[in-house]
């Protein structure tokens, strides 16, 4: 199991979010570097200021009123699942530093109750999203559309969250645990701690590593980009 | 296999046309396909051809290929792909089929501009020699006129001047005018072939008493449609380059939807030049009239129900809505606006240069049943619309599903409305 972490749970960190970084800022370098189209691509109604257009795309990117108009369903999921991702991308925060006022305001069982409540109702909210999702592209026309990248892109995304999940429902490791474990990478000084070794929670981990190392370095080749691109897209639109 | 010379030339179009917007549009897109229900020909035909993302799919699976080294390690994984004569037959059928509405762009959360990236397919198209032959013909056909003006210009004018010898009679009105090349006009209007957009605009120009010249050439651009972007250019050109030599304060371009996205949003983008004068649409003009009280029209003329389409080009991308309301409103008894309208608003299923084009006549007339149950709803019978193949389109529809409508420019009724 060590070796596995050692993989997954270091080495691993490191190469994707070195991957991550890297690739985005190429993407965007290679946005930025090609001239923009000549004629406004545009369409109307659109505000009359620079500042109500920022405005509109903001919303357009956030909210996407239109989509929620056409296809309520597909938005339903869609925004839950990206406000339940950066729910658990914001507490998982808690990894680079104790969010010490709340956990001062919560005491420790408080802190420990709402970590376990919040993270298991955002989990479990992008576990039913990428479900949805799954499905979806099983039948009709959004079968015929799909390419391998979105099934790949779903797939990872399922195993991050799944085991994401097991780690968070069945795990029987501490909070602090994993600050130990995550704060030494932060420090270039590695530890595994003993009690990740010492339990199958240490596998769990592993393989929840394995899924978000993939898929983090997959991220900025893939439509995933969309995360960085769509404000800038949804701005064409209103200009 | 193809000739790989002919691949070089089909991967350098999109080389050529890469623009940083298509460049995210070929990056982002997630095919949640939530554009499948924003298309009327998608959503009219179930054929899975026409839905948007497919569309711009095609051409993602060569740039994958060819712009991008993840799809060059892995092509498997984007289905990325060499252009061979299946995809240019698909591309054939998904570009020219397009008739550039952009509702996909509107409903889409990226914004993405399939109709824009269409024209990449159209540009591809047209280097491997398989643009549509007959939008071709048809753009050529205008260049040679603007190439050749001394050519063809004593046989316009002769045909103007008859025009206006029949409006003198039919009114018994000696002072109405059909002018041309007069230089130093306020407005340069530019029509289309034909006296029907000619005739209404001479009746409302005179009774608003303003100075105007009409233009030698008419506004259509053929190569727009057939999507080479220097023939559009120099299509335009002819009365953008007739405007500034009578000196004119502003061209009005005639009730037609593609010709006023060109000349106001585009030509100075392509043509690098900035124009001396302003560029409008006639109900723009119209409308302007009425506010300043200079067209008098008789409130309730039309007494029939009536409802007003609004055109792709004119509306969502035009940004024309209110104006032909308010003058419809003004001069009806029973307006009764489509649903969805203005930025919802189906495409007919006329554009793009559609009704030019025998091959997907069955498909144009098919796509048309979103509005035909639109314009069923309302229970109007009559229908105004400013673009000629929004009204070419929508009497085909009237023919083919036998509805009792009346298909009307906009400018007809204001002239039955007329003291």
């Amino acid at each position: 199991m060590e070796l596995f972490l050692q993989i997954t749970a270091v080495w691993g960190v490191y190469l994707g979010i070195g991957v991550f970084v890297i690739g985005m800022g190429w993407r965007v370098y290679e946005w930025m570097s090609t001239p923009r189209s000549p004629v406004a691509l545009g369409m109307f109604p659109k505000p009359k200021t620079g500042v109500g257009r920022f405005f509109k795309a903001l919303k357009d990117t956030f909210i996407a009123p239109q989509t929620a108009k056409i296809s309520p369903w597909m938005w339903v999921f869609a925004f839950l699942f990206h406000i339940a991702a950066l729910a658990a991308f914001v507490g998982h925060l808690r990894l680079v530093q104790e969010f010490t006022p709340l956990a001062n305001l919560l005491g420790e069982d408080g802190m420990s109750a709402f970590a376990a409540w919040s993270g298991g109702i955002a989990g479990s909210v992008m576990m039913v999203a990428v479900m949805f999702w799954i499905l979806r592209r099983t039948f009709g026309p959004y079968k015929q559309l799909s390419v391998p990248e979105d099934y790949l892109l779903l797939f990872l995304l399922f195993g991050v969250i799944i085991m994401g999940n097991h780690l968070r429902f069945f795990g029987h490791v501490h909070a602090e645990t994993y600050m130990e474990w995550f704060q030494s990478l932060l420090v270039f000084k590695p530890v595994l701690p003993a009690e990740l070794l010492a339990t199958t929670t240490g596998w769990s981990l592993g393989a929840h590593m394995l899924f978000t190392v993939l898929f983090l370095i997959y991220f900025p080749f893939s439509k995933l980009t969309h995360t960085i691109g769509s404000l800038a897209a949804n701005m064409t639109r209103s200009e | 296999m193809m000739e790989t010379t002919n691949v070089d030339t089909m991967v350098g179009v999109i080389d050529k046309k890469m623009n940083r917007q298509l460049k995210q549009y070929l990056d982002i897109c997630a095919r949640c396909a939530i554009c499948k229900d924003a298309c009327h020909q998608y959503v009219t035909t179930g054929d899975f051809k026409y839905l948007p993302a497919r569309r711009a799919e095609l051409i993602r699976q060569i740039y994958k290929k060819y712009f991008t080294k993840s799809g060059q390690f892995v092509p498997e994984l984007y289905e990325a792909r060499d252009p061979d004569e299946n995809l240019l037959d698909e591309l054939y059928e998904s570009a020219y089929a397009c008739t550039g509405c952009r509702r996909c762009m509107y409903y889409c959360p990226f914004s993405i501009d399939t109709a824009w990236i269409l024209s990449v397919a159209k540009g591809i198209l047209i280097a491997a020699g398989r643009g549509d032959e007959m939008l071709s013909q048809l753009a050529d056909a205008a260049i040679m006129k603007g190439d050749e003006p001394e050519m063809f210009h004593d046989v316009l004018v002769e045909g103007f001047k008859d025009i206006e010898a029949e409006l003198r009679e039919e009114l018994g009105d000696n002072t109405i005018e059909v002018p041309v090349d007069v230089k130093g006009a306020d407005i340069l209007y530019v029509g289309l072939a034909g006296s029907h957009t000619i005739k209404p605009a001479a009746r409302i120009f005179h009774e608003a008493g303003q100075s105007w010249t009409l233009s030698l050439f008419e506004a259509a651009n053929y190569g727009f449609f057939f999507g080479d972007g220097a023939k559009a250019t120099k299509i335009a050109k002819r009365f953008m380059d007739e405007a500034v030599e009578l000196g004119v304060k502003e061209v009005v371009i005639t009730e037609c939807g593609h010709a006023y996205r060109v000349a106001k949003l585009f030509y100075e983008a392509w043509s690098g030049e900035k124009m001396p004068f302003k560029v409008s649409h006639i109900l723009e003009v119209i409308d302007r009239f009425m506010a300043e009280g200079r067209l008098k029209l008789q409130p309730g003329a039309i007494t029939e129900p009536i409802t007003y389409h609004d055109p792709c080009q004119v509306g969502r991308n035009g940004g024309i809505y209110e104006e032909p309301r308010r003058i419809v409103e003004a001069i009806s008894a029973d307006f009764r606006d489509l649903t969805p309208n203005r930025a919802e608003q189906w495409c007919c299923g006329g554009g793009g240069g559609l009704v030019a084009l025998t091959d997907m006549e069955d498909m144009r007339l098919k796509s048309g049943d979103k509005k035909v149950e639109q314009i069923r709803k309302t229970g109007a019978t009559v229908i105004a619309s400013p673009c000629e193949n929004c009204r070419l389109q929508m009497e085909d529809l009237v023919k083919a599903n036998d509805l009792d409508l009346k298909v009307m420019a906009v400018m007809d009724l204001v002239v039955e409305a007329m003291y």
